[in-house]
């Protein structure tokens, strides 16, 4: 079969095989540009904390005319009152091990300062996001040690929440350390927080430790955490709490219940529940993230339905249109698999030539949110995905209406019109 | 005539009803889809206070000079977004606009009186007296304060429609005490429910959106007196003094600002002001201030989130589709009628009446189209609500709008699509189709 | 009522100019029922187009009712044609959807008639042409004699001064292509003007006047019309048969 005479056919339905071939073009631009959006969105879900996430959640409560105040006394007497609450939570049947903290991540709730490596310095080496946690705090999180040493008990500040930043030592994200050490040999160097003069040495490194936010202004920072041996005392606290195996609802209800019962003058957040699962926190983040991916799903479907079957009913017309020559091809000798080669061959013709603009077309509309919507460079094997998935569905919706062909008998040559 | 065509059309799209059923479709979901999207979009770049959003404004003090960034930073250039206590205070001293108001974001405690009850966690706002004449607040019971309260530091309160039920189970409370972290106030107005979205003072440290109606205003110079601290964003250049006094003294931003200037005048007298004002106060960099309107400001703080106007040009993108696909298959069923087209021709039918007959058939198939999109954007309205973040999904809503633009739209939308088949239609030249043999 | 001077038709493609008439001169006058004859492809049906206002020509001049139809524009050539013409092709032309009483509606809608008129109108051409029960049935449900009777309905519906017929019995066979002959002479006895275009000699000799056409041009106007008589009709009816 040569394709002389098929272009020519087509020629002369040349608007029907433009919008066709445009329709083609056009889902497979949006197409492209929609499974690589899902595509970040399931990467972006999916990507690891770095924490042990079973059996991990999170208690934020206020207390109710605590001392307000930043002196001594004050923080003393609060910091008694986060003692006295770890003290509950670690006592739970149910309760592996709890520390106080002051956001996790995915939580949101962000410290964040700059790193140098050079005392009192203006210009930061590297922007940080800070976790304050007290007694079992890697224990708790569940963060993976690859160098140096946990922190031990004695070596647990305390501070007033609005008191400066200077912890004598810290542990570091590998991330974090091997940006500021490129050598590799971060272990045991001294840093400065926040422009200070006051050193702090790194005496471990974990494998992974996100920041607490995700949304874009953190970016910059998204694996560069540093864990800081201190309580901090506020009129607020939270505190990460690990539950038994298979123990974490049970382990939950315990935790308000006990905290409440010690002392009625406070109020919880998480809408008066006080407590957050890990995995609710997860979700609660990726939420638009995962509703974007959905919509973009049901965006893809609904488009792939309606130019499938968009093929399938032009293609049905010029069937029904070609009648007459179909069945005198069949009487001068086409087999029926020629019929059917025939229209696969035309579909694949138009599909192809659609793909091309399409190709174009998703590029364009790439570049296009890639510079007003802060979205990636899409890569190759998208695009030719998009045209594989576009090609087959015009196969698929062509053989139906191309079988009905291929079963035009040959007499209808004879009938006219 | 115009019932002549609608009957033409109902006997062609009976024809064909595959194909028929088919357009319609095609329409519907393509109808649905955008206007699902459109729901949240309109949702979250409503105009907050339409009635006065242009009055007001937003001024911006570089108050931590050209180096506290760098040239890589995308906001290079730009003075913060908030305002260091000293210069939110100044400016409220100066009282250089009609209204204007500094304020902070609030969560306390309520302690109620029934010692039975749980405290309740609120949120709220320390603001100034002129804030609820500038935001337009509707008040249920009493009033907002006076200058006097502010000045005196009264110990008074605004509080919301839903923590006056909790409180004092929806009477009129006025006059009334309750405690906030210890220390009593006296209720001076209840706010019938209002809850302007986004929230338009304070954009800083909610981003825009957020579920709840606040509970809670207080006068800002009580709350600094009573040291209830801000909650929310404080952004620093360098690390301030300890404790809430320290933060005061120091750069660090965490104050809104907004002020109501009623025209140009009063906006050009207010720039002028500012930039003198940052002009004696940080006289070691030239002067960089920014005064924008809300509508200017929303925008510039990107509220409307960027997944959200993307599902939207996607979802756009696939209304085209839907309309090509029309296009395509109306042009295939029009020219399958040439004959028809040529017998009318020949029997008088001048251009405009093909016209008029083939584009009632489009629009026939958009007002079917149309129907079945009002049913799906009501499904997928409420879908959106399942999977997308609760602050935003809970303001997309099914109003009488929404379903007329759908119908609009649809109609519209296959109008379009029948255009050029229709044209082409119109050019069938009635003799071609007579010369039988 | 239907006057060409010197009509010219001229298809042009990239690579020929063909002249389909030329130098064309004809004149119907009100009342005549005039064959048009000739071989195939010789323009007949060129020149019945042009006559009907379904498509321009080149050259020359046309006067339709003394009207110079050169310079119009579509709408009011759609008009001409919907006022003054009947239209009766070979191929009936019936649109397949619509049913009897619709097809004949379809040039009474497009004058804009009122309802109870467009009625009273169909009505009175389907009694006409003697098919008042069929008003409901669809085209493909009559045989093609009824069908031709259909559009003849249709071209009369509209009272027009003009009727143009296309090989009207082309399609036919002997016994129906003779009552619609018969009902086309019944016509031109109320008045109507009828041009005729066919290659059937027997059909055009039924006619008042003869007109040959040749390679685009009249080639012979029989000089003395002939009129009707009773006998000759059945005379030829009998011949036809």
């Amino acid at each position: 079969m040569t394709l002389h005479p098929m272009l020519s056919a087509l020629r002369r339905h040349k608007a029907g095989v433009v919008l066709i071939a445009l329709q083609i073009a056009l889902t497979l631009a949006i197409v492209c540009n929609a499974i690589f959006i899902i595509g970040q969105r399931i990467e972006r879900i999916h990507r690891p904390t770095g924490l042990d996430e079973n059996n991990l959640f999170m208690v934020a409560q206020q207390w109710v005319g605590a001392p307000t105040g930043d002196d001594q006394a004050t923080t003393d007497k609060i910091d008694s009152m986060v003692q006295a609450d770890l003290a509950i939570l670690r006592n739970l049947a149910d309760v592996e091990s709890a520390t106080s903290i002051n956001s996790l991540p995915l939580a949101n709730s962000t410290w964040s300062g700059g790193i140098s490596v050079k005392p009192a310095e203006k210009n930061e080496t590297a922007h940080v996001a800070y976790y304050f946690g007290g007694k079992d705090l890697l224990r708790t999180l569940g963060v993976r040690l690859v160098a140096g040493r946990d922190f031990t008990d004695p070596e647990v500040q305390h501070r007033a929440f609005r008191a400066p930043n200077q912890p004598p030592i810290v542990i570091l994200s590998k991330v974090l350390a091997d940006k500021l050490f490129p050598g590799g040999d971060a272990l045991g160097k001294t840093i400065y927080f926040d422009g200070s003069s006051s050193p702090s040495i790194i005496t471990g490194i974990v494998e992974r430790l996100q920041s607490p936010s995700v949304d874009i202004w953190s970016n910059d920072f998204a694996w560069n955490t540093a864990l800081i041996p201190t309580r901090l005392d506020a009129t607020y606290s939270r505190y990460a709490v690990r539950a038994k195996p298979g123990r974490l609802t049970v382990a939950m209800q315990e935790a308000t219940a006990a905290l409440y019962k010690a002392n009625p003058m406070r109020v919880f957040n998480f809408d008066g529940k006080g407590t957050r699962a890990f995995a609710d926190l997860r979700a609660q983040t990726y939420r638009a993230d995962r509703g974007m991916a959905i919509l973009m799903g049901v965006i893809c479907v609904i488009l792939l339905a309606v130019t499938g079957a968009g093929i399938v009913g032009l293609t049905s017309f010029w069937v029904g249109q070609r009648q007459k020559q179909i069945g005198v091809r069949r009487a001068l000798g086409a087999r029926k698999v020629d019929i059917l080669r025939y229209f696969q061959t035309e579909n694949l013709l138009i599909a192809g030539g659609g793909a091309v603009i399409g190709v174009v077309l998703a590029v364009g509309l790439n570049m296009w949110l890639l510079q007003r919507f802060e979205m990636a460079r899409i890569p190759v094997w998208y695009v030719l995905l998009g045209v594989g998935v576009v090609l087959a569905l015009g196969q698929a919706a062509v053989f139906a209406p191309a079988r009905r062909a291929s079963n035009v008998p040959p007499v209808v040559a004879t009938r006219s019109v | 005539m115009f019932s002549y065509y609608i009957e033409l059309a109902l006997r062609s799209l009976k024809r064909s009803p595959g194909l028929t059923l088919l357009m319609i479709l095609t329409i519907g979901f393509g109808v649905a889809a955008s206007m699902t999207t459109w729901s949240v979009f309109r949702a979250v770049s409503g105009d907050p206070i339409p009635s006065k959003s242009s009055k007001l404004f937003v001024p911006q003090i570089d108050m931590w000079g050209p180096s506290s960034s760098s040239p890589k930073d995308p906001d290079y250039g730009q003075p913060p977004d908030a305002m260091d206590y000293n210069d939110a205070v100044a400016l409220m001293g100066d009282h250089r606009a009609k209204l204007q108001s500094a304020t902070y974001s609030v969560t306390p405690s309520v302690v109620p009186a029934d010692p039975g009850k749980h405290p309740l966690h609120v949120s709220g706002h320390a603001v100034y007296g002129e804030f609820f004449p500038m935001v337009d607040a509707p008040f249920q019971y009493g009033s907002g304060w006076n200058a006097a309260d502010d000045e005196h530091r009264a110990q008074v309160a605004v509080i919301g429609s839903k923590l006056n039920d909790k409180l004092f189970d929806g009477a009129n409370s006025v006059g009334k005490t309750f405690n906030v972290d210890g220390r009593d106030y006296r209720v001076i107005g209840v706010l019938a429910a209002w809850n302007p979205q986004p929230r338009f003072y304070d954009v800083e440290n909610t981003g825009g959106f957020v579920g709840d109606a606040e509970d809670l205003f207080l006068p800002f110079t009580t709350a600094i007196a009573a040291g209830m601290p801000n909650t929310g964003n404080t952004n620093c250049t360098k690390v301030p003094d300890a404790g809430f006094e320290g933060l005061q003294r120091s750069s660090c931003v965490w104050i809104s600002y907004m002020a109501q200037l009623d025209d140009a005048a009063a906006v050009g007298a207010y720039r002028n002001y500012l930039e003198g004002f940052a002009r004696t106060r940080y006289a070691s960099w030239p002067s960089n201030v920014r005064l924008r309107s809300l509508p200017e400001w929303l925008d510039h703080l990107h509220v409307v989130p960027s997944d959200t106007k993307v599902s939207l040009l996607i979802a756009l993108g696939l209304l085209i589709v839907c309309l090509v696909n029309t296009a395509g298959l109306l042009l295939a069923k029009f020219l399958r009628r040439s004959s028809e087209i040529g017998v009318r021709r020949a029997l008088g039918a001048p251009r405009t009446a093909i016209y008029a007959q083939f584009l009632t058939e489009g629009a026939m198939i958009g007002l079917a189209g149309g129907v079945l999109g009002l049913v799906l954007t009501g499904i997928g309205v409420a879908s959106v609500a399942e999977v997308l973040p609760r602050d935003i999904a809970d303001l997309a809503h099914l109003d009488v709008s929404l379903l007329a633009t759908t119908l609009a739209v649809s109609v519209l939308a296959s109008v379009l699509a029948a255009l050029y088949p229709t044209f082409r239609a119109s050019r069938v030249q009635p003799a071609w189709q007579l010369k039988s043999n | 009522m239907l006057k060409m001077t010197h009509l010219s038709k001229v298809y042009r493609t990239e690579v020929v100019e063909t002249y389909a008439l030329r130098d064309f001169n004809i004149d119907v006058k009100p009342g005549e029922f005039v064959a048009v004859t000739g071989p195939s492809g010789s323009g007949k049906t060129t020149f019945l187009t042009i006559a009907g206002l379904l498509e321009t020509f080149t050259g020359g001049e046309y006067r339709l009712d003394d009207v110079d139809v050169s310079n119009l524009n579509d709408n009011q050539r759609s008009r001409i044609r919907n006022e003054k013409i009947g239209f009766i092709f070979q191929a009936f032309n019936l649109i397949p959807d619509l049913n009897v009483f619709d097809n004949i509606d379809v040039p009474l809608r497009y004058r804009g008639m009122k309802s109870a008129e467009r009625k009273q109108r169909i009505m009175d051409a389907l009694e006409r042409v003697g098919l008042t029960s069929r008003a409901k049935h669809y085209p493909a449900e009559l045989s093609g004699g009824q069908q031709q009777r259909v559009a003849i309905a249709r071209a009369l519906a509209g009272s027009p001064k003009l009727l143009l017929a296309d090989e009207p019995t082309g399609n036919l066979d002997t016994q129906m292509a003779r009552s619609v002959l018969e009902l086309l002479e019944e016509i031109h006895r109320e008045g109507a003007t009828i041009v005729m275009v066919t290659h059937d000699p027997e059909l055009a000799a039924r006619a008042q006047r003869n007109v040959h056409i040749i390679d685009g041009q009249v080639v012979d106007i029989a000089e003395e019309p002939r009129f009707h008589h009773a006998e000759q009709i059945a005379k030829a009816g009998a011949a036809g048969a």
